[in-house]
């Protein structure tokens, strides 16, 4: 009997504007995981759709990920590694998730036995965007070390990955690893306007003041 | 506001008027002391003012001292201060850069004589231009000091300004000179073109890294926004190019146009009119002019130290959010067997 | 007796999975380590100052523990392979004896057969090594199921009968075997309802749940009702499956609307309790019409306002910049308001009549081993009965 993760399937779309989100806040989707892959939209206007509920559908989804447990390795002997890294076997895998707010924002969850990845791509809107994403998340990454759940690459199409697994799960609370990749995921937008803010500040200041003294 | 990590132009920055010793009756009339804040950079060479403080200071007649000095400034500018090996009463300050021949085909030399008078001397080995003087015929008073060491340090910014003078004048006479371009840096140059009512001064900015180009493009729109401010109106206009040449430059040899390599390059066009080179303006446009590019770069520099410092400020918040999710550790549950003796001692943490 | 709770390890670590022996008065413990710790009650209190013994033998994460009650003999697996039976000698000291597995790949869950002459290892080798003892060459020896598994095993368990094993798969499947042995048994086994033949590996059923469209998760725990007829295991899509032997053997899925479960009890032969990733147990029944349904969380711990007064002196300053420092905020209430503060590793029956449990244990990733009596359970929870 063909599992459900080998089913070549098509990816189908699922519109959910915020208000209607099919499951309370506080439970996630349950058997989302196992479904075919799933892209969660959040209002696809992306005038309208406002941060809140696209970090709530982000929580929710990571709560239901985050249920793993100690998995020893099936191909090697006595060895135990993040099976979403090792993808040893499909059987391990679930089906991954991609949480939406636009084109630009969106949070893929990739989730297996022992360990989950996450991958955030950040908004980036001009090219002043993308230099202050880049240099911030390879700032983040060279200190992944301090970071414990913080991949030191980012995986292709996204900006920054985490990657939890099991034994992060062991030493801290789950419900607070969770409230950490809200909080980033909420901050890091905020440091790239400001930074950007900054910037234009000083070069208008520099302007100013040099043309000034003509 | 802004924040200025790392070297604060406040303490590189000084008063630069220019001195008397010898020809007071030049400047002396139009000092370039500028009301600016902090932001601006100094046209003098710093290191060269301090180390001839202190030659000057400590300089014992009787028994002179030997100096031996190769330094640096902007544009990949050398200089070389040293005494004579058989008469140490006689420094030698040379300067050395890439642009000197054009500089020397503009009348460069005859214009620094003009500022340096008797000090002109022949050129040492390997350098473009020297000036030497005696110790042993230093101004007494220390302000007249003063003013020649400052005159002294600003020896690049008088070789630069030999061709914005000439064009200057020319276009008060009314006469049309040929483009002058001065390749200043290896990468970079400066192309002053006369008109009939104007001067246009046409820089070429290069980026190292992508990062600069967009920082630098930030930069760049800022200056040619600027002049829609009220108290601006009177600067002159700044013209921005991304990539490709202005139509002044059509012709030129040496312009970049591979499809690659202009990214990172852009163009910056000054025009100025005679209000601002008027005998009042002039040798403060000078100065200025010279060093938007450094201006540019330094800003565009400090811009990348305060982002570095927002950085590692929002990675230390980040990594406390992290460890809100480590559980605490009961720090009285200490093994029995620990808590009986022993010295007591901190923990560090 | 009211709900207790231990906290055997210092400073504490997740406990993957723990046993009592038969009269409550030791537990041994996998404190995600290598090695097995056991810890002594006097009277009421546990000693939690230094465990009585350390089982060492293992080198990598002990994954099963189970202790014999009446044998009194303790069972062990770990993901280095390797199982020991571990008897009490002389008074004195847990003497280790190898189980030959035969297996390349880690050891996963381990059990006891109810008359304590087998012992079942699941392993990731794809296999259930069924050992048994071997008197003339003084080991333990096993035989293997192989066939039709096809992934990790992660959960087993012995039909009250101990000549049946179900185990869950990672491959979503649970699967029910003959597992008598000819030289173990006493006696010729009685046909179940489950299946007739009596040979060796015989795979008698396998069961899928189903969720919507497709199949369930990972089996993480399974279970055989007391009587033995009817099996409940939990599996990863947050779901409830039980199937009864004489009902044609058709599953029933209850799907639950929250976070999965990992392990699951019978509490009775009509209800069973499961806990898991949401740190919480809760209780499912079967209605007069054989309808299984899901029922109420039973852990309703109310959250304390503020766990301990204020501190005093230097000490409270110390740790207020500490706490600033470190995580750059003052408050620290960070917890759940379960009495388990991460997920639930493993649940137990503590203590029964008849074939009605009337405590249970739980123990959770947060290193804590919970009691909770079903009696002050029931009377905390205006008109719940488990029965």
């Amino acid at each position: 009997m063909p599992s459900p993760l080998r089913r070549p399937g098509g990816r189908f779309r699922q519109t959910i504007r915020p208000e209607f989100a099919p499951w309370p806040s506080f439970f996630p989707p349950p058997p989302f995981s196992l479904l075919s892959p799933c892209i969660l939209s959040l209002a696809m206007s992306a005038t309208t759709s406002a941060l809140r509920p696209y970090l709530n559908a982000v929580k929710a989804s990571l709560d239901a990920s985050l249920c793993i447990e100690n998995f020893p390795s099936q191909l090697v002997e006595r060895h135990n590694k993040p099976e979403v890294e090792a993808r040893s076997s499909k059987e391990d895998l679930l089906t991954p998730i991609v949480v939406s707010r636009n084109e630009n924002e969106r949070v893929l969850i990739e989730s297996s036995i022992n360990s989950v990845r996450i991958s955030i791509s950040i908004k980036q809107i001009d090219d002043i965007d993308r230099i202050l994403c880049h240099k911030l998340t390879r700032f983040l990454m060279m200190r992944a070390e301090n970071f414990v759940v913080l991949r030191r690459k980012a995986i292709a199409g996204y900006d920054i990955s985490f990657l939890i697994t099991n034994f992060h799960v062991e030493q801290m609370y789950k419900h607070k690893l969770v409230d950490f990749i809200i909080q980033f995921m909420e901050d890091i937008d905020k440091e790239i306007s400001e930074m950007k803010l900054s910037l234009n500040a000083r070069a208008r200041i520099c302007a100013e003041e040099f043309l000034k003294h003509f | 506001m802004i924040g200025h990590p790392g070297a604060s132009p406040a303490h590189l920055r000084g008063s630069s008027h220019l001195g008397a010793f010898p020809h007071r009756s030049v400047f002396s009339s139009f000092p370039l002391t500028s009301t600016a804040t902090m932001i601006l950079l100094e046209y003098g060479n710093l290191v060269l003012k301090t180390i001839l403080k202190e030659h000057f200071a400590n300089h014992d007649p009787a028994k002179p001292s030997s100096l031996s000095h190769n330094f640096a400034d902007f544009d990949g500018v050398q200089f070389n201060l040293a005494t004579e090996n058989t008469d140490r009463n006689v420094v030698y300050l040379s300067i050395s850069w890439r642009c000197f021949s054009e500089l020397a085909s503009y009348n460069a030399v005859s214009h620094l004589e003009k500022i340096y008078g008797p000090l002109v001397s022949s050129p040492r080995p390997g350098y473009d231009f020297t000036l030497a003087f005696n110790m042993s015929q230093l101004p007494a008073s220390e302000t007249e000091r003063d003013e020649l060491i400052e005159n002294l340090s600003l020896l690049k910014r008088h070789a630069l300004a030999v061709p914005f003078e000439r064009a200057f004048d020319a276009q008060l006479k009314g006469d049309t000179l040929p483009l002058m371009q001065i390749s200043y840096r290896n990468e970079e140059s400066i192309w002053i073109k006369t008109d009939k009512d104007r001067v246009t001064v046409i820089f070429s900015v290069t980026f190292k890294d992508p990062a600069d180009i967009v920082f630098g493009k930030v930069f760049l729109q800022e200056f040619v926004d600027a002049r829609r401010q009220t108290n601006l109106q009177n600067s002159p206009q700044v013209i921005f190019y991304p990539e490709d040449a202005p139509a002044e430059l059509t012709g030129v040899k040496g312009i970049v146009t591979d499809k690659e390599k202009k990214k990172s390059i852009g163009y910056v066009t000054f025009v100025l009119f005679p209000r601002h080179y008027d005998a009042v303006k002039r040798q403060n446009t000078i100065s200025l002019i010279q060093t938007f590019r450094d201006y540019l770069h330094y800003h565009i520099k400090c811009s990348k130290a305060y982002m570095h410092s927002r950085m590692r400020a929002r990675v230390t918040a980040f990594l406390q959010v992290l460890n809100r999710a480590k559980p605490e550790v009961v720090a009285d549950k200490r093994p029995a067997a620990a808590v009986g003796g022993g010295v007591r001692s901190f923990r560090q943490f | 007796m009211s709900t207790s709770i231990t906290q055997f390890v210092n400073p504490p670590a997740p406990v993957v999975c723990f046993a009592y022996n038969k009269d409550r008065t030791m537990i041994a413990i996998s404190a995600n380590s290598e090695k097995v710790f056991i810890y002594r009650r006097n009277g009421a209190n546990w000693d939690t100052s230094a465990p009585a013994f350390v089982l060492a033998e293992h080198d990598k994460l002990v994954t099963g523990i189970d202790w014999a009650p009446e044998s009194n003999r303790i069972v062990t697996c770990s993901q280095d392979r390797n199982a020991y039976v571990w008897s009490f000698e002389d008074g004195v000291a847990w003497r280790p004896k190898l189980v030959l597995l035969r297996i390349n790949r880690a050891a996963t869950c381990v059990r006891w057969s109810p008359d304590e002459r087998k012992i079942a290892v699941a392993s990731g080798a794809r296999t259930i090594s069924i050992c048994y003892f071997q008197p003339q060459h003084d080991w333990w020896a096993c035989r293997h199921i192989k066939k039709p598994i096809r992934s990790t095993i992660l959960s087993l368990d012995w039909h009250p009968n101990s000549v049946l094993v179900a185990a869950g798969c990672a491959d979503f499947t649970v699967r029910v075997f003959f597992a008598g042995i000819k030289e173990v048994e006493t006696a010729r086994p009685e046909p179940t309802p489950w299946g007739s033949k009596l040979s060796f590996d015989t795979c008698y059923h396998e069961f899928r749940g189903a969720c919507g469209t497709s199949a369930c998760g990972w089996v993480h725990s399974v279970k055989f009702s007391p009587d033995g007829n009817t099996l409940a295991w939990v599996s990863h899509s947050s779901s409830v499956h039980f199937v009864t032997s004489d009902e044609g053997a058709t599953v029933q899925t209850v799907n639950f609307n929250g976070l999965p479960q990992r392990s699951v009890i019978w509490a009775s032969d009509n209800s069973v309790i499961a806990g898991g990733h949401d740190a919480n147990i809760h209780l499912f029944t079967r209605g007069h019409d054989g309808q299984w349904a899901y029922v109420r969380p039973l852990d309703a711990t109310e959250k304390k306002s503020s766990s301990a007064g204020p501190a005093s002196g230097a000490s409270a300053a110390m740790n207020m910049f500490r706490q600033l420092d470190s995580r750059g905020q003052q408050e620290t209430d960070t917890s759940l308001p379960t009495v388990h503060q991460n997920a639930i590793t493993q649940l137990s029956p503590y203590e029964s009549s008849g074939s009605r449990v009337t405590a249970f244990a739980s123990s959770g990733l947060d290193g804590k081993v919970v009691v909770w009596s079903i009696n002050s359970i029931e009377s905390s929870m205006a008109g719940l009965k488990i029965a």
